[in-house]
């Protein structure tokens, strides 16, 4: 399984005048994982789908916020 | 016994039910562009296409046109610039 979120550290010189990002957190939404859609994909109920945002729950993306783990932007 | 529900609360559950319709027949439309063999979509685009027809037509014999142009009936006298505009509602 994927995981939405990627975090990486950015290099922090020891002349660098602005402070240390520590990890910095980006979010993937899923259609990057799902390359080309099969047929007959699980679908969510139509009343569901307008509020979800799409007819496909593999394609549901809440935008998870990257800074779930608290890392400093 | 259907409780006597007043008309607006009545015009905005059949305008949801019409966008919750509306909106599964652009991702089915979508979807569709690419993946033209796929009987199972066309049948369920096609079935609510159906719905989404009847659906509005119930709405406007009941709180007047919805669409311009044919797309919608009219009624006496031409009434289809009355407010509530759809952004109103």
């Amino acid at each position: 399984m994927y995981t939405p979120i990627k975090c990486y550290q950015p290099y922090h010189g020891p002349f660098d005048p602005c402070p240390s990002r520590g990890t910095v957190c980006y979010q993937t939404p899923p259609n990057l994982y799902l390359g080309f859609q099969p047929p007959n994909l699980q679908q969510f109920p139509i009343q569901e789908a307008l509020y979800k945002g799409t007819l496909w729950p593999a394609l549901y993306d809440p935008y998870p916020t990257p800074l779930e783990k608290g890392a400093k932007r | 016994m259907k409780q006597a529900t007043d008309p607006a609360k009545e015009r905005y559950a059949l305008m949801e039910k019409i966008q919750m319709v509306d909106f599964a027949l652009v991702e089915l439309t979508l979807y569709l562009d690419t993946h033209p063999q796929d009987t199972q979509a066309i049948q369920q685009f096609n079935q609510l296409a159906v719905e989404s027809r009847d659906l509005k037509s119930a709405y406007e014999q009941r709180f007047g046109p919805l669409r311009q142009y044919g797309g919608s009936f009219s009624g006496y006298p031409w009434n289809w610039g009355d407010s509530p505009w759809p952004w109103q509602l």
